[in-house]
């Protein structure tokens, strides 16, 4: 008798499929739906969330390219070039090369001779006009000193320097100040465009938490007529957080585009040019970025949606 | 239902002050009260669209006074609300308007069920031949009904109706009165704010009269109203 007031339970598997349906119906179709009606006023937020995105990529690229600069530097800086005397008697190039060897703080010494300098300027762009101009070869030999740590480098410099077999004009490529600037330039590039991305993050984020501010107030009566009738909590707030990600995903496939094509372009420009312009870049590093942009869209959309939600949509 | 001590503040003013009542189980109730005697906040309190300042309030076992917001569906199930300006969604039919109610509510209903539901909240309210209609193709005492229809529609074992008959004609209201006796009847509590003293008088029911935030009055049904509201403002 239940049985036929009541009815039979549906299968579970009808069950699940009505509710996933039915969540897909309000969840993403209203979003959908919303999002596409409210698209004029979603627009700032898109066009600020892109260009965040965007930069971010950007900046990973620089970041990546400038970590490699900086390992370059950091190993050039390491290697002191002592320039032999043009005349220096045979002999004392061969002491200097035996106390090198015999210091503590060197790691590596070779001995560069005035043609293999030359060779090596004729790859080096400009050098190979200046070797050319000039009647005989104008570069000097040296010894090429790697020293064990870039704080030792001064220290080497200065012992070695005045060493008879040195040129007393130009002994060596020591610039006691070169590497310290880099590094501060590198600081302070990386604080200035971090503050700057944060900037650009926190107006993204308003502009996104404003632009689903006015769908919630331009949808105050749905809201209310839901909460009254005792739609659950996820179920009112999810539209909105949907449609931020949805902002999102637009924004964060855009920016990664732009970005992957930044980075092609940067690194077909490198290949085709004699210098490394974008040291580390790669296609497929590119290709990283760009999909992490894809991903971080959506979660920076949905995360500054639930904000605007959880402070706008009274419980 | 019950109130026990409820008062209810905004900033200085005092909407409710120290009130105490019980609605039993199929009860039909009236609550009534000049303008600004706190009808329309003694309503929002058994919704928890607010919350009291002191005391409690028991909707069918929940203290709705003391509820999480993550438990706040779960007590407006319980609530079957109908306003004066019936608050239908315009771009729905009177059908659709009605399963909205029940989906959103319950994810396990499918639209075929919600659809049979619908039509019978529908048709019990006389309103079956209008059911793929949307609300600017009907009449006030139309779109009444399916506002009621909406709030009846998953059986809550209470209805709050604030001025149902505000917007109506006289004849009309009195259709929608006797809607909400039926509705009564079935061992729905049904509690109904308005201004309407013919409806109340005729209809015999309990009254609560509001006066300045208190209940001045509770009169048991089958007494004429004493308008103790009207003297006192």
């Amino acid at each position: 008798m239940a049985d036929l007031l009541v009815g039979p339970r549906p299968p579970r598997w009808r069950t699940i499929k009505v509710v996933v349906g039915n969540a897909g119906r309000y969840l993403f179709g209203s979003a959908l739906r919303n999002w596409a009606r409210n698209l004029g006023s979603t627009a700032p937020a898109l066009g600020s969330m892109t260009l965040l995105l965007l930069l971010c990529g950007l900046g990973l690229v620089a970041g990546v390219v400038a970590q490699n600069v900086a390992a370059t530097e950091a190993r050039d800086a390491s290697v002191l070039h002592l320039y032999i005397r043009d005349n220096a008697a045979p002999d004392e190039v061969d002491a200097l090369q035996m106390r090198l060897r015999s210091d503590s703080n060197v790691a590596r010494v070779t001995f560069v001779s005035k043609a293999e300098a030359l060779a090596r300027a004729q790859h080096r762009p400009g050098l190979p006009e200046l070797a050319d101009a000039a009647e005989s070869n104008p570069f000097p030999a040296s010894y090429d000193v790697l020293v064990s740590s870039v704080d030792r480098v001064g220290t080497v410099d200065s012992r070695f320097r005045h060493d008879p077999a040195v040129d007393p004009g130009v002994p060596s490529s020591y610039d006691p100040n070169a590497y310290r600037r880099f590094q501060q330039v590198l600081f302070w590039t990386a604080a200035i465009g971090g503050a700057f991305l944060l900037l650009l993050g926190f107006i993204a984020v308003t502009v996104t938490a404003n632009s689903i501010r006015a769908a919630i107030i331009s949808r105050g009566d749905e809201i209310s007529i839901m909460q009254l009738v005792g739609a659950p909590l996820w179920m009112v707030r999810g539209p909105f957080v949907i449609e931020g990600a949805m902002t999102g995903a637009v924004a964060g496939t855009l920016a990664g585009l732009l970005a992957l094509t930044v980075c092609v372009v940067a690194v077909q420009a490198g290949a085709a040019s004699f210098a490394q312009l974008t040291p580390g870049l790669t296609i497929s590093l590119g290709l990283t970025i760009g999909l992490l942009l894809v991903v971080v869209g959506p979660v920076l959309g949905s995360l500054s949606s639930l904000g605007s939600v959880r402070r706008y949509l009274e419980s | 239902m019950e109130f026990v001590g409820v008062n209810r503040v905004y900033g200085q003013v005092v909407a409710l002050d120290d009130c105490y009542f019980r609605l039993m189980p199929g009860e039909l109730s009236f609550l009534v009260g000049p303008s600004g005697a706190g009808k329309t906040t003694l309503l929002r309190l058994i919704n928890r669209e607010i919350k009291p300042s002191r005391g409690e309030v028991w909707v069918d076992g929940l203290p709705a006074h003391d509820l999480p917001p993550r438990r706040l569906a779960e007590l407006r199930r319980k609530v079957g609300v109908v306003f004066q300006d019936f608050k239908l969604l315009p771009r729905l039919t009177a059908v659709e308007n009605v399963a909205f109610a029940l989906q959103v509510t319950d994810l396990r209903i499918s639209d075929d069920e919600a659809g049979d539901r619908a039509l019978d909240a529908l048709d019990a309210v006389g309103l079956h031949d209008r059911a793929q209609h949307y609300p600017h193709q009907l009449s006030g005492g139309q779109q009444q009904r399916v506002a009621i229809a909406r709030a009846v529609v998953s059986q809550p074992p209470l209805l709050i109706a604030d001025e149902p008959t505000g917007n109506l004609d006289q004849e009309t209201a009195w259709q929608i009165m006797t809607l909400l006796e039926d509705i009564a009847k079935f061992g729905t509590t049904v509690l109904v704010a308005t201004h309407n003293m013919e409806i109340v008088n005729r209809l015999q029911r309990r009254v609560l009269t509001l006066a300045g935030g208190r209940v001045v009055d509770d009169q048991p049904a089958g007494r004429s109203a004493k308008l103790v509201w009207l003297t006192s403002s």
